[in-house]
């Protein structure tokens, strides 16, 4: 299912590929936004530890369709770049 | 904050009364999005609700009374989808605090939270938000149906247990669960032993980041425990065997349908496809409804004339102000029924979240929203519809700009406008130039808005920052009823809202025309050798020509608009032409005293043409429609807002003034800059 892919320390969700998987490892981190919307992001769902994956991406690349706690919602790329991945804490 | 603005701009005056009267209890329904809310809504109330404002804002909530069949009579409030309690934008803070403080319910008496259980980790983190508040709170369980096809179900006893609250599965279209639901809110109400608790429920403060972590680390744990296999085998074990965790997958077929709907290639196919037919309902099949409704009302206002003293005055503010005008309220009905219902069902079958999602990103170059583009595309057929269907754009910001922008694009009003103008310029042996003309018209006006929207959503500083943050819903089959009835609420609140202020504005705009030469003296010589007809058009046009409309045109609009290489015959028409673009071309008519029957086309064109072009300037110098002041009159047509009805719906639609009023202005005045760029340039570039 989960694709491999190159681990390095600032992935974001935007970064992902169609179909891969990974678990949330921070949201809002060194978020330099002041009307940044991490915190809407964590009530949608996207919490640390949460698993998610990139269903679909818009035909312009940008948004992307992502599955998060049974759901999938549409997030800009700006809007996935606040939510950092860590691909090795898959649970199986 | 919005909610504090004295201005009851509401339309639900006598279900306010009788609440008073009996002082009925009050059910709130509360729920993400998609977790079945709006279903279990008309379910309880049979789709019999009133959809009203919250006071100065454009937030809407609906009010029905509980269906009589469950003998238990409460009124029940569905207000839109939240996510959490904690709001993120002006409108979800206006329908939060709604919930805690209605403007005419105060708090409700009991809560019913929609949880859709195949996402139960996400949707109980509202539920927990709801039952800590300390509301009187029921648990409905919904997409039961979709969780039993993963062989799993939840425990109504454990959840109840856990979070301390009654949990009641229901399947809305079934109708299952209902009954128990309602007899659980009764038996709630009724339960005298929580004494006083209203006083203690608060709205929640603005959580950490912390809480929320908290928070969903308490609807996990929740879900492990109530979450059960069907086939009596642990959970974790039927996550393991199936999928990676099959209980936080979303729905399996949905994410088929998704590998075709959202295709770079299939994808754009079938969103073209799809707005294609959306354009083509409202721009051609709305005609013939159109027709009938024009038809009907030019034959009811005949029909009343023969019945009145013809000459009088009030004959005429009868037929042609107050029919008239009620009939170009009733004209844009058939486009907002066919552009509702096909909304409607775009959103029930979860489509319109992928066809937002698909064209997000070219509109958010402009600071617009893939919600953007289906009011933008109905600007082209009408902006009526279009600004009413800008009500499915969340973000209040981005909604507004979308409203701001509509009255730019080229909609059918204009048409005929262009197609008279068009052959005044174009030689009559080579229509074909038209055609270019007009097609370059259409893309100018996709230029022009998107530069417009740029330019404004540069400038205009806000908190509000654009995001996208959309559900995309599993892919369900609509319910037409509900649809059908969504879309009747649409027009009939189009209808008193709107209605109102088009008939006021047409009622001026007839006096300006009419008074104050109502009964014109026409020398003998002039009608000799008529038809009564003719005789009748010569003395509208007289009327016409010694009006106030043409007092004001001779004197304010004349020399404001001789530097477009206009007259002030051109501003009467204008003046006219704010009732509808169209009437522009009736209006020449009767200005340039054209004695031919509209309904005879051919004729009426060529003889309306020959008048233009005998037409003199104002110094009886030269030609007054030369080329040059034919394309800058097209150029205004435009950019100009010379539409009263696109004034009423802004108006309502945006709950303020501010922006019709500064579409008048800003756009009246890019109209005459443009127009006057236009005739000028053209001139210097020896063309006349």
């Amino acid at each position: 299912m989960t694709k491999t892919a190159k681990v390095t320390e600032f992935r974001s969700v935007a970064d992902m590929t169609i179909g891969e998987s990974a678990v949330i490892s921070s949201v809002g981190d060194d978020c330099l936004d002041i009307h940044c919307h991490c915190l809407r992001l964590m009530e949608l769902g996207f919490t640390p530890g949460q698993e998610v994956s990139v269903v679909a991406k818009s035909p312009f690349k940008d948004p992307l369709a992502v599955s998060v706690r049974g759901t999938i919602i549409a997030l800009r790329k700006t809007e996935a770049e606040c939510i950092k991945i860590s691909t090795d804490g898959i649970r199986n | 904050m919005a909610l504090e603005i004295k201005d009851p701009a509401v339309n639900n005056t006598p279900l306010k009364k009788s609440i008073n009267e009996t002082k009925l209890p009050v059910i709130a329904l509360i729920g993400m999005p998609n977790s079945g809310k709006t279903t279990l809504f008309n379910a309880l109330t049979g789709s019999n609700f009133k959809t009203s404002n919250y006071p100065g804002a454009t937030v809407e909530y609906s009010i029905g009374s509980l269906v009589n069949r469950f003998g238990f009579s409460s009124y029940v409030m569905d207000s839109p989808g939240i996510i959490s309690l904690n709001p993120s934008s002006p409108d979800e803070d206006v329908t939060i605090s709604g919930l805690f403080n209605h403007p005419k319910f105060g708090l409700p008496d009991v809560v019913i939270v929609s949880c859709d259980c195949t996402q139960l980790s996400r949707q109980l983190f509202l539920v927990k938000q709801v039952i800590d508040t300390g509301f009187k709170t029921i648990v409905a369980l919904t997409m039961n149906d979709l969780l039993d096809k993963k062989d799993m179900f939840v425990s109504e006893e454990k959840l109840g247990k856990i979070l301390n609250a009654p949990v009641i599965k229901i399947n809305s279209k079934k109708k299952e669960g209902i009954n128990e639901l309602i007899r659980k809110a009764e038996e709630m109400y009724l339960d005298e032993s929580i004494v006083d608790y209203k006083s203690t429920i608060r709205k929640p403060g603005h959580p950490a980041e912390e809480d929320v972590a908290k928070l969903y680390d308490y609807t996990e744990q929740t879900e492990r425990e109530v979450l059960e296999s069907k086939n009596n085998i642990d959970i974790n074990e039927v996550n393991r065997k199936a999928f990676r965790s099959l209980s936080r997958t979303p729905d399996l077929n949905s994410m088929k349908l998704d590998k075709v709907f959202l295709h770079p290639i299939w994808g754009i196919f079938i969103f073209v496809i799809s707005m294609g037919i959306i354009f083509t309902s409202i721009f051609w099949i709305a005609q013939p409804a159109m027709d009938i409704i024009d038809t009907a009302f030019s034959s009811l206002s005949q029909l009343v004339a023969d019945s009145l003293p013809a000459g009088a005055w009030y004959s005429d503010l009868i037929t042609n102000g107050l029919i008239n005008g009620f009939g170009s309220v009733m004209i844009f009905v058939p486009q907002i029924v066919i552009l509702f219902i096909l909304l409607g069902l775009l959103e029930d079958t979860g489509y319109l979240a992928r066809a937002a999602m698909l064209i997000d990103k070219p509109l958010s170059k402009f600071g617009l929203n893939g919600r953007s583009f289906i009011p933008m595309l109905s600007g082209y057929a009408c902006a009526i519809p279009a600004m009413m269907a800008a009500r499915t754009i969340s973000n209040r910001r981005e909604r507004y700009l979308t409203i701001m922008i509509i009255p730019l694009m080229s909609c059918s009003a204009r048409l005929p406008v262009y197609a008279l103008l068009l052959a005044m310029v174009v030689p009559p042996d080579k229509p074909w130039i038209a055609g270019i003309g007009l097609g370059a018209l259409y893309l100018f006006s996709i230029i022009a808005s998107a530069v417009t929207a740029g330019i404004i959503s540069k400038f205009k500083k806000t908190d509000e920052k654009s995001t996208f943050m959309l559900e995309l819903p599993p892919y369900r089959t609509p319910v037409f009823r509900h649809v059908f009835k969504n879309t009747y609420y649409k027009a009939l609140v189009y209808v008193k809202q709107a209605g109102p202020i088009i008939i006021v504005i047409s009622l001026l705009l007839w006096a300006l025309t009419y008074f104050p030469n109502v009964n014109p003296e026409i020398p003998e010589s002039k009608t000799k050798g008529l038809t009564e007809e003719q005789i009748s058009k010569v003395i509208e046009s007289e009327r016409l020509n010694t009006s106030f409309a043409a007092t004001i045109g001779k004197n304010v609009f004349e020399p404001v608009l001789k530097p477009l290489g206009w007259d002030w015959r051109v501003g009467v028409s204008l003046i006219s032409a704010f009732a509808a673009r169209e009437i522009f071309v009736s209006a020449m008519a009767i200005t340039f005293n054209i004695t031919e029957s509209e309904d005879d086309e051919d004729n009426f064109q060529t003889s309306i043409l020959a008048s233009m072009r005998e037409a003199r300037s104002p110094d009886g110098t030269r030609p007054l429609f030369t080329t040059a002041s034919t394309i800058s009159l097209i150029i205004y047509f435009m950019f100009a807002m010379q539409c009263l009805s696109t004034v009423a719906v802004a108006r309502k639609e945006t709950g303020s003034w501010k922006i019709p009023a500064i579409q008048i202005v800003f756009y009246t005045i890019m109209a005459y800059v443009l127009a006057f760029i236009t005739y000028n340039g053209l001139n210097l570039l020896g063309i006349q």
